[in-house]
């Protein structure tokens, strides 16, 4: 239990001061900072598995486990896997269509909207070219003069998502 | 606690080979769902998988199986929890990534390159919006009345979270 409570707490602090660190200040590299704030509250899990006491002391015994490696890794791994979740969270809240149209469906509750009055409220190019940016930042794309062209590394993700898309029968997508 | 991250690491395993085998030779309507029903059933014969063997599995060390069971157990459900909820993350960026897509219709234009305009005529914003309705209508979060596409309940609530998170976390229009 040491582990999981130790991985739980650091995760927790980990949400309170990314919450604050993005609502007090005007964050423009997020990805970096969410994967930096988590990297600086790393030690904290480290520190509540050494300062937690033995389970032994506290949990009955079906609940209790040694504080060995296997007990340090698990904890890790909800740590880890605990942020992953909310990268998808944080990122379906920041970029996903499908949330962004919800949100404008619900400026209408009771009549609605069609699709072109959707598409009107919408700035595609914006969009794109936020999109766009982000690739290229993240070397998937190089941009010569209004061009986007796909890097090395842009072509290898290109074909993994194409292939895994075959795979998996998914269709076009986007 | 070795037993518990080796079976959720197992059923994990399991939960990956019947979906690709699933999801290629039978494509399911609701994509997301069977996946999630699919998850749940493994996460079933992971439990059950769990009761029914030894402490060790018959080849663990015996220094690291010694946690209760009551640990373990709990330790091994979120395990694999986490594990389906990380693979969300692929699938949801595969099947759905909006950047995904513009790559792969760039690296597949001649001369591997295009531009803005280009990547909107080859998927306009309409496209976009028609596939996101159908995603969100499909799981009930939207319902379509006379061409006017409303929110349900699902929908409102859904609005709602995800409208003050973007509020408190400064995250501007997005979309």
């Amino acid at each position: 239990m040491k582990g999981l409570i130790a991985g739980l707490v650091a995760f927790g602090a980990y949400g309170i001061v990314q919450a604050c660190v993005f609502h007090f200040m005007q964050v423009s590299r997020r990805a970096l900072m969410l994967v930096l704030l988590w990297i600086a509250c790393l030690p904290l899990y480290w520190w509540l598995f050494r300062a937690l006491p033995d389970d032994r002391a506290v949990w009955l015994a079906a609940f209790a486990a040694p504080a060995d490696p296997v007990t340090f890794l698990s904890g890790g791994l909800v740590y880890f896997f605990l942020f992953v979740a909310y990268v998808n969270v944080f990122y379906t809240a920041e970029s996903s269509v499908s949330v962004r149209t919800m949100i404008e469906l619900d400026s209408e509750p009771e009549r609605g909207l069609t699709l072109s009055e959707l598409t009107r409220r919408y700035r595609y190019d914006w969009m794109l070219e936020r999109r766009l940016r982000r690739l290229v930042h993240a070397g998937y794309l190089i941009e010569e003069n209004g061009w986007y062209r796909t890097t090395v590394r842009g072509r290898v993700a290109a074909v993994a998502l194409s292939w895994f898309k075959r795979l998996l029968r998914l269709g076009p997508g986007g | 606690m070795l037993k518990g991250v080796v079976l959720a690491s197992t059923g994990f395993m399991l939960f990956l080979i019947v979906h690709v085998i699933w999801f290629r030779f039978y494509v399911p309507r609701q994509r997301f769902t069977s996946l999630v029903r699919l998850a749940l059933t493994v996460g079933m014969v992971v439990v059950i998988m769990y009761a029914t063997t030894a402490p060790n599995l018959g080849v663990l060390p015996a220094l690291y199986t010694r946690a209760g069971r009551g640990a373990d157990l709990l330790n091994m459900l979120i395990v694999y929890v986490l594990l389906f909820s990380g693979y969300c993350h692929v699938y949801f960026l595969v099947d759905r990534g909006f950047s995904g897509r513009i790559l792969i219709e760039i690296n597949s234009a001649p001369g591997r390159r295009l531009r803005l305009q280009d990547v909107a005529g080859r998927y306009s914003m309409e496209m976009v919006l028609r596939r996101r309705l159908n995603e969100i209508q499909e799981i009930g979060r939207i319902v379509e009345r006379d061409g006017r596409f409303i929110n349900t309940r699902k929908g409102r609530t859904a609005a709602a979270v995800f409208g003050f998170i973007r509020r408190f976390l400064q995250l501007g229009e997005g979309g």
